[in-house]
């Protein structure tokens, strides 16, 4: 595959917002210009803890031979449950060394949930069915989110100036948008084409 | 020499033996030409077919094999991609350590029956390798990545260390790709085994790096390639054919993959000899359908070369028979064809000859023109029957006969109307003359011949004699009437000849006498005959005669009527023999006359007649000599030189020698004896006819000739006193001569009345016995001086006549 250039584009806005909190509005597009779903939006605030509290939990089934939601975003330290919607086995794994597990054949909701407490991404696979792919993403922030079908995401966040982090998971060498910035509407493209 | 028939026969032989033949060897060959080269046709195109076929064999065993190849690769592709899809594998990989990492690709690779095996990461980094050496796995890795894909196809061919490899790569999927994995797997012998089941090809992989030449590569298993193929490898492969172990061997280099050090190529090889083998057997089918064709060709070639040839035979042999003169066999006809036109015109040839021949016979043995026997005819029936008069002891004779002065009725009447008098004369002679058994025959021109058995000499006169009576009955013919004579020579067996050769010919020589003679019938006598014994010796004494002196002239002299003196002699010769004593003129002048020595005599006699009339002159008398001359002295063109060269040496003028001609010597050819006479007259001689009266000159003749003077033949003046019409003739003679300017001279004067009555006739000069005998010439001048004239009285009976 070939590799696309490192690039970035910017587009600051300035918008009006609140003394105590501020909203990044992130418009993420992949390498030609299109609307880019499943991209990770991060800000990194000072002070904010880095690990989620004990007992937080995430789901990520899998529905119909496919992960849903095909990309998780979680902040480290929190326990993912694998339920098995689907009427087959399947038997989940990830070499990824964010968390190598392996969850063997099983059906409903395996009993004990995965931890994910290093930040990474795990991609995540069934050994039964070899067109699974399915991937979390690890954070260390408690202010993330994902683009949607249109490429948008949206982040509440304190006042001040934090560093702003956009990737996408599938993007293998994990290229990014880094930039410290006050909150502001944020247009991203990905130097990124994704997997049709 | 051959014969002609003989050559015939050889040509039917060579016939017989060639042209048979000859048509065969042609045929054939031009078949087995034909054969030939429809053959080697054939044949070159059955190698060219076959080394078409081997071509394309190369070509789909080229393409079959890249197929093999891509097959092999794509099921290695597919195992190689099964394992890497194992859980375990994938695991292992994913989280294990390096040497973890290691032995499962060593456990896949023996699953999967690969020597080798490396793990890349996603970039192409090794990560892992079953080999130690990693140089190594790297450099297969490069190649394999460097390498042309065009070239290499899906085949993922590969060359190490001598052997061959396929190598193929798979992705590593967790479940995204973390990795690939490549494996080397040695070429099995299983695909040149395919390769020569599915299309009889051999295969071998070589390889070349740059610069250098091509190496065999070692498929375990397999075999290996000989030495001889080995050779060809090493020198260059990319040859058509080349001769492998011990076969012709077409080789076909087909590249197939090109990395960044070498080229890998497989050489394929196929026996020429096992691909042209099935048109082996249809060439040896070919030969053997030749062979067969020729041999029935031959044979229907021979027969019909036989049925063609052998009626040519037969004509051969028909013309052989021809050739031997036998016109009476037919010449058989043989069917509508060529040869059947070709006998039918030897059958009309043969009837042509047929009736030629026997025209011919008749020409030969037959005279046209009065249907007698011709001489060819008549010579072999003479020998004939010699042969028979021979065994009998009868004698046989023949007689021939020239007609006379025929050439004159032929000039005059032409060849026509002489034709027709030849026709009549052979009529007459055959009319009753004849005995029973003589033959007559016609030996050309005037001549007639006729043959008696069982007659002497006696015999053939008679018969001669009722002969020559019935010739002189006159012939009418055309209305001229034609008084017909002839001379008659007889010859008989044995008396004069002894062959029939020899006897036709002293017939002929006595006719010939008879002719010269003017006597009617002449039989044989050997003194006729120059060529015979006795006329040879004749010959030679009479040439002695004159050498020693044995001639003798005698002088009859002459006297004028009119004085009663002697007016002149006519020299006369005799012969004083040595054995036989003195001859007279008849004993050898007519020999002398037919052997041409009368020349010699007369030269003598006028020489001798000269000295005489000299010796005379010088006594005082005038006395011309008159010297006679044969038809050979007139028809000899130099008398005239030869006389007037002997007169000159006497020193005597030509008036001083009368010369004395008879009629018959000039009539054997008048125009000549015209021309010497004519010389003569005009040299100053004195000419005189002798024995006018008998011979048959005309008038018209006579009138032309320079004479001087007649001579009245004795038999007229003898006759004279008794014969009234001897008389007359006299008389008439004197007259004609007068009239014609002549002087005439009476010879035979016996009698003083004879004498009176010449005188009477006013006739100018006589001679005879009454006057002088002849004598010798030394007596004739004391003759002359004792000379007195004779007195002589007319008797009144004729002075009445007067």
């Amino acid at each position: 595959m070939p590799r696309p250039p490192r690039s970035f584009f910017l587009c600051l806005a300035l918008l009006s917002g609140s003394a105590w909190s501020a909203t990044f509005s992130v418009a993420v597009s992949d390498a030609a210009g299109k609307p880019l779903e499943g991209a990770v939006v991060t800000v990194s605030v000072a002070g904010a803890a880095k690990v989620a509290p004990a007992g937080t939990m995430a789901e990520m089934t899998q529905q119909n031979r496919q992960f849903a939601p095909r990309t998780l975003v979680v902040q480290a330290g929190t326990s993912v449950h694998f339920p098995n919607l689907d009427t087959v086995r399947h038997h989940v794994y990830s070499f990824s060394p964010v968390k190598p597990f392996e969850l063997k054949l099983y059906a409903g909701t395996p009993a004990a949930p995965v931890l994910f407490d290093k930040p990474g991404i795990a991609v995540l696979g069934c050994n039964i069915h070899d067109r699974m792919t399915g991937w979390i993403a690890v954070v260390e922030t408690p202010y993330f989110a994902k683009s949607d079908a249109a490429g948008h995401a949206r982040i509440e966040v304190p006042d001040g100036e934090h560093l702003v982090r956009v990737s996408h998971p599938q993007q293998a060498d994990g290229a990014v948008f880094e930039r410290r910035m006050r909150a502001a509407p944020l247009a991203v493209r990905l130097a990124f084409t994704p997997d049709p | 020499m051959p014969t002609f028939g003989a050559m015939v026969g050889g040509v039917r032989h060579v016939v017989a033996r060639h042209l048979h033949r000859r048509i065969v060897a042609v045929f054939l060959g031009l078949l087995l030409l034909v054969q030939a080269a429809s053959f080697f046709a054939i044949r070159h195109g059955i190698e060219a077919n076959a080394r078409r076929d081997i071509d394309a064999g190369m070509k789909t065993g080229e393409a079959l094999l890249r197929r093999l190849l891509a097959q092999n690769a794509q099921q290695l592709r597919e195992a190689a991609r099964l394992l890497a899809a194992d859980y375990g594998f994938r695991a292992a990989i994913a989280v294990g350590d390096a040497s973890t990492l290691t032995d499962a690709l060593q456990n896949q690779a023996e699953r999967i029956g690969a020597d080798v095996a490396v793990f890349t990461d996603p970039r192409g980094a090794p990560v892992a390798a079953t080999m130690a050496d990693s140089r190594t796995v790297l450099s297969m890795l490069a190649a394999d990545a460097k390498g042309d894909p065009a070239m290499r196809g899906d085949t993922g061919l590969q060359a190490h260390e001598g052997r061959a490899y396929q190598m193929v790569t798979v992705p590593v999927k967790a479940p995204t790709l973390i990795g690939q994995v490549s494996m080397g797997f040695p070429l099995a012998a299983t695909l040149p085994a395919d390769l020569r089941t599915l299309s009889s090809l051999g295969v071998f992989l070589l390889a070349r790096a740059p610069g250098g030449t091509w190496q065999p590569l070692a498929i375990a298993g397999a075999d290996a390639p000989d030495t001889t193929l080995r050779a060809v490898i090493d020198r260059d492969p990319a040859v058509a054919s080349a001769e492998i172990g011990g076969e012709s061997t077409a080789l076909h280099l087909a590249p197939l993959g090109r990395n960044g050090e070498r080229e890998i190529a497989a050489l394929l090889t196929r026996s020429i000899d096992a691909a042209v083998a099935p048109y082996r057997e249809l060439q040896i089918v070919l030969v053997v359908i030749t062979l067969a064709g020729v041999l029935v060709f031959a044979l229907g070639t021979f027969f019909t070369a036989r049925r063609i040839t052998r009626p040519i035979n037969a004509l051969a042999e028909s013309a052989a028979r021809l050739a031997s003169g036998d016109y009476a066999s037919p010449v058989p006809s043989a069917g509508a064809d060529e040869v059947g036109h070709l006998a039918r015109s030897f059958e009309s040839m043969r009837v042509g000859i047929r009736e030629r021949d026997a025209e011919i016979r008749r020409l030969a043995y037959w005279d046209s023109l009065t249907g007698l026997p011709n001489r060819e005819q008549f010579r072999q029936l003479v020998k004939d029957r010699l042969v028979i008069a021979q065994r009998s002891g009868d004698p046989c004779s023949v007689m021939m006969l020239d007609i006379d002065r025929f050439k004159q009725v032929n000039d005059v009447l032409g060849h026509g109307f002489g034709d027709r008098l030849l026709g009549a004369i052979a009529t007459r002679l055959q009319g009753g003359v004849l005995r029973e058994g003589d033959t007559l025959a016609r030996l050309g021109g005037d001549k007639f011949v006729v043959c008696m058995p069982r007659a002497g000499v006696d015999a053939a006169m008679s018969v001669a004699e009722r002969l020559c009576a019935a010739l002189q009955l006159l012939i009418t013919l055309d209305e001229h009437t034609v008084d017909v004579s002839a001379g008659v020579g007889i010859a008989s067996f044995p008396e004069h000849a002894a062959t029939a050769d020899l006897l036709l010919g002293r017939a002929e020589l006595a006719m010939y006498s008879a002719k010269a003679k003017q006597s009617g019938i002449t039989v044989y006598h050997p003194a006729l005959d120059s060529s015979s014994e006795s006329s040879l010796s004749l010959l030679s004494e009479l040439r002695a005669a004159i050498d020693e002196g044995q001639l003798r002239l005698f002088l009859q002299p002459k006297f004028s009527l009119a004085s009663g003196d002697a007016s002149g002699a006519e020299a006369l010769v005799r012969w004083q023999h040595p054995r036989r004593g003195l001859l007279g003129p008849g004993e050898f002048i007519p020999f002398a006359e037919q052997t041409g020595f009368i020349r010699e005599i007369t030269g003598w006699m006028v020489e001798k007649s000269a000295a005489k009339y000299a010796l005379l002159r010088d006594r005082g008398l005038d006395l011309k000599i008159a010297v006679n001359l044969s038809t050979r002295d007139l028809m000899d063109l130099r008398l005239a030189d030869k006389l007037e060269r002997t007169l000159a040496r006497a020193g005597l003028e030509p008036s001083a020698l009368g010369l004395e001609i008879t009629e018959s010597a000039m009539m054997d050819d008048p125009e000549r004896a015209l021309a010497t006479l004519q010389r003569l007259d005009a040299m100053g001689h004195t000419l005189s006819v002798d024995d006018f009266g008998t011979g048959y000159s005309s008038l018209a003749y006579l009138k032309r000739l320079p004479l001087h003077q007649l001579k009245i033949d004795r038999s007229f003046v003898m006759g004279m006193e008794t014969d009234r019409a001897d008389l007359k003739i006299v008389r008439s003679t004197i007259d004609l001569a007068h009239n014609l300017g002549y002087s005439v001279v009476a010879e035979g004067v016996e009698t003083a009345q004879t004498l009176a009555i010449l005188r009477a006739l006013k006739c100018e000069e006589a001679q005879g016995f009454f006057m002088a005998k002849p004598m010798f010439e030394d007596a004739f001048g004391a003759w002359f001086d004792q000379w007195s004239k004779p007195q002589t009285r007319l008797r009144t009976e004729f002075a009445e006549l007067m």
